[in-house]
């Protein structure tokens, strides 16, 4: 178990530094923050003294080790186009990421598992049909579609809910929606196959013939036997939510990572950038481990 | 099996499952919108930026979403009225003593936030700060030519490197901050809760979400309408719309025709528009072919309907121009005669040359500007004989590519130019002159021309200078400009808000309409 715990932090360490260093090169050839920073009327005598009051002028692999130095010491350097320190940019948005994918994952939980559960149970019906065209349907809408229909429905239109920014629990009501939908058909389709499956069980006949109403026998059997898989499913879900944050929180102007993330890159500031890929690619990589860590505990065979 | 299973299961649960799951999530969205709550008073104005400002301290970065909101925050030491005259703001009086000295009366009785009073000392340090190249600010450029600021009882000095005509026109852009608590908090203390002179007072800075101002009711000029302000950072432009149509906000920027359609058919806004001084134009690389050749730019800039891309898809007011400046800069020259549209004489002119004009050549571009009118202006060249191909990227790459010399260069570049001066010395000398990284010009006439128009401080010489210029320009081809650009907002139709062409948006110079 040891080794097996070494090979994996091991890899998962690697794993990240891969990302991060991949990151801090490629940034570095998608061109010059400075050109964005100073005026169109700015001579080559002001970009020289902006490239060297932002470190730029020193070679790449001196930028680099710097990079990888300070990031050791948690010290993640200051964004010359926000104007103040990373770690307090980042900081600032993080809860408003953690409100969205919570709220995400709640919508999506709670629609997906109750929309599986009755596919499963009508399954072949002509509910169900129409309940997994509504899931697909969920599953192929461009988030940004969705949410700029939502706006216009339920913000503009009926005027049920704010159009965008953050707040109050209105507020989190349609981007939530909107970044939860193709998770909830996930969970949707996940739940009603588990529950097929768990159907077709022994157990549940013989519970069945004993006369087990059937909402007991969702609550005391079903449901626990089926969520094995679904809540496996659930640690993609979050790296899911994290990448569609990104246009989310563009559309309802949701001050989180993702928007961030977007306004970062297109104003190459390059000290946000890193570190969002860092926190990124240490929770990919973190959930995907402790998914494998319960595997491992759960099926011994897995383990080299 | 499962169809056994399922033969037990009655339709009817099912069926009260579905049923009580649209009644939880019926409850759950009722009590949600039971929260929320719509009002938009004339106590408090909500202005939708496309962005997040990215600093309060106005000597750090200039972009319109954090200049929109610094300016209602500082006094500058001059500005601009709506019709676009220069006037004095912290300065009272000002008088050009020397061709490089310039004399400021400070105005008394302007006061800080914190209730200091405002003295030539904070004028003196805010020039320092701004021109010291250790402060590292984005603007040195705009400030670069003043090399001194002294301060006597309640005049201040400036002096510059040598005699700078624009230099009003830049001053207009410099705020003033307070030395006494700058030296003491710092500048990143400062950033995060600014204080100074202006009209509104500073709240509130939830980052990236909005930045929230009070009226300074103590304030020397015209007091503001609104007892609060609130910029919010919308960054899509329908989010923005929707916003206005939905009463949440009371101005909206960065929208284009389409979207002032929907606003206007909607009847909850309307639109506020005004000629800025950005000029949309094309630049030629003369180094390359096909445009190295006078013909071949003459036969191009024939080719373009500059009418037709703004009728039919700009389409908000847009002016069609023949030089690099609007009438909004000192520098204009009503005389310049307008490009000629005449596609059947630029096909003529290029079939004498086909191996010419048919040479590839790529048209630079970036998302950020209009890209049907990218798209359009490659199809009318094409149209009668070039080989246009369309090369996008993203902006700082695009910038890389049109301020790379000549043989890096694309053939030709779409581009939407502002200097934010109103002064023909920040247009053309950046894009002609051949010292700059913009220009793709060599010519030493031209170059004369340029220097003597940015060291005189006679405008008679200065507006003889840059007629020359234009002239060179229109009869060389040597840049195509298309059209002097709109600037568009979306209002509360109760707003009386007038839009300027330096795209300014002083809280106090607007109004409820009653």
């Amino acid at each position: 178990m040891i080794r097996f715990l070494v090979f994996r932090f091991s890899q998962a360490a690697l794993t990240i530094f891969g990302v991060v260093s991949l990151v801090f090169f490629l940034q570095r050839l998608t061109g010059d923050p400075v050109a964005l920073l100073l005026p169109e009327t700015a001579t080559e005598d002001d970009i020289k003294v902006m490239r060297e009051v932002m470190g730029l002028d020193q070679p790449v692999w001196s930028q680099y080790a710097n990079f990888l130095f300070d990031t050791f010491k948690l010290d993640f350097g200051f964004s010359f186009v926000r104007n103040a320190p990373v770690s307090e940019i980042i900081i600032s948005r993080i809860p408003e990421t953690l409100k969205l994918a919570i709220g995400a994952l709640a919508f999506s939980m709670l629609c997906g598992f109750p929309l599986g559960l009755i596919m499963a149970f009508t399954a072949r019906r002509q509910v169900s049909k129409w309940l997994m065209a509504f899931v697909l349907a969920c599953q192929s809408l461009p988030t940004f579609w969705s949410g700029i229909v939502m706006i216009l429905v339920f913000g503009v239109w009926l005027q049920w809910l704010p159009t965008s920014g953050t707040g109050s629990l209105s507020h989190l009501i349609m981007p939530s929606i909107s970044l939860g939908l193709l998770s909830l058909a996930t969970y949707a389709r996940m739940t009603r196959t588990a529950v097929l499956e768990e159907l077709d069980k022994d157990y549940i006949r013989s519970a069945r013939a004993r006369g087990v109403r059937t909402a007991r026998l969702v609550q005391k059997h079903l449901l626990r036997n089926s969520l094995v898989p679904i809540v496996s499913i659930s640690a993609i879900e979050v790296s899911q939510l994290l990448a569609g944050a990104v246009v989310v929180e563009t559309v309802f102007a949701w001050p989180g990572l993702g928007l961030l993330t977007m306004q970062s890159i297109a104003a190459r500031d390059f000290a946000i950038v890193q570190i969002i890929v860092l926190l990124g690619s240490f929770i990919t990589v973190s959930a995907n481990l402790i998914s494998d860590l319960l595997y491992s505990i759960i099926d011994p065979r897995i383990r080299p | 099996m499962t169809k056994e299973v399922l033969v037990k299961m009655p339709f009817s649960e099912g069926r009260a499952f579905l049923a009580l799951f649209l009644k939880g999530l019926a409850a759950l969205f009722l009590a949600c919108v039971c929260l929320s709550a719509f009002a938009v008073t004339e106590e408090n104005i909500v202005i939708d930026l496309s962005g997040e400002p990215a600093s309060l301290d106005p000597h750090v970065q200039w972009n319109p979403s954090s200049y929109y909101v610094y300016r209602n925050i500082f006094d500058n030491l001059f500005t601009r009225d709506n019709g676009g005259k220069i006037v004095g703001q912290v300065a009272e009086t000002w008088e050009q003593t020397t061709d490089t000295t310039l004399k400021l009366t400070i105005r008394e009785g302007i006061f800080f936030h914190d209730g200091e009073p405002l003295k030539p000392s904070d004028v003196v340090f805010s020039i320092k700060r701004i021109i010291d190249p250790e402060f590292g600010s984005p603007q040195l450029g705009q400030f670069n030519k003043i090399v001194d600021a002294v301060a006597e009882e309640n005049i201040v000095v400036i002096s510059t490197a040598d005699p700078y005509p624009s230099l009003l026109a830049q001053l207009v852009k410099l705020s003033i901050v307070p030395e006494h608590i700058i030296s003491k908090v710092g500048d990143s203390k400062f950033n995060d809760a600014p204080i100074g002179s202006g009209p509104y007072a500073f709240l509130e800075w939830d980052r990236g979400n909005m930045v929230k101002l009070i009226r300074n009711e103590d304030y020397w000029g015209d007091v503001g309408p609104f007892l609060r302000a609130t910029f919010r950072s919308v960054p899509d432009v329908a989010t923005r719309v929707a916003d206005l149509r939905a009463g949440t906000a009371d101005l909206v920027v960065s929208i284009d025709a389409d979207f002032a359609q929907q606003i206007n058919s909607g009847g909850t806004g309307k639109i506020l528009s005004a000629l800025s001084e950005r000029v949309g134009y094309l630049g030629l690389n003369l180094e390359k072919p096909p445009f190295n050749n006078l013909e071949m730019r003459r036969a191009a800039s024939m080719a373009i309907d500059r009418q037709g891309l703004i009728e039919g898809l700009l389409q908000a007011g847009e002016v069609p121009i023949s030089q690099m400046l609007t009438p909004s800069h000192f520098g204009f020259d009503a005389a310049v005669p307008p490009f000629e549209f005449d596609v059947a004489r630029a096909r003529a002119i290029v079939s004498t040359n086909q191996a010419l004009a048919s040479s590839p050549a790529t048209l630079a571009t970036s998302p950020v500007f209009d890209q049907r009118i990218v798209q359009a202006i490659q199809q009318m060249l094409n149209d009668v004989g070039f080989n246009i191909a369309i090369s996008m990227s993203d902006m700082p790459r695009y910038l890389e590519i049109v301020t790379s010399p000549s043989s890096r260069n694309s053939e030709l570049s779409f581009g939407r130019w502002s200097c934010a001066c109103q002064d023909a010395d920040g247009v053309v000398y950046p894009l002609l002159h051949s010292s700059s990284s913009w220009s793709r010009v060599k010519n030493t006439h031209l170059d004369d021309l340029l220097e003597a128009a940015r060291s005189s401080l006679d405008p008679e010489v200065r507006q003889e200078a840059y007629n020359q210029v234009h002239q060179i320009v229109r009869e060389e081809y040597l840049m195509l400009p298309l059209y002097q650009a709109t600037v568009l907002y979306g209002a509360a139709v109760d707003l009386n808000f007038v839009p300027t062409a330096n795209e300014s948006m002083f809280l106090n110079r607007m109004r409820i309409i009653r």
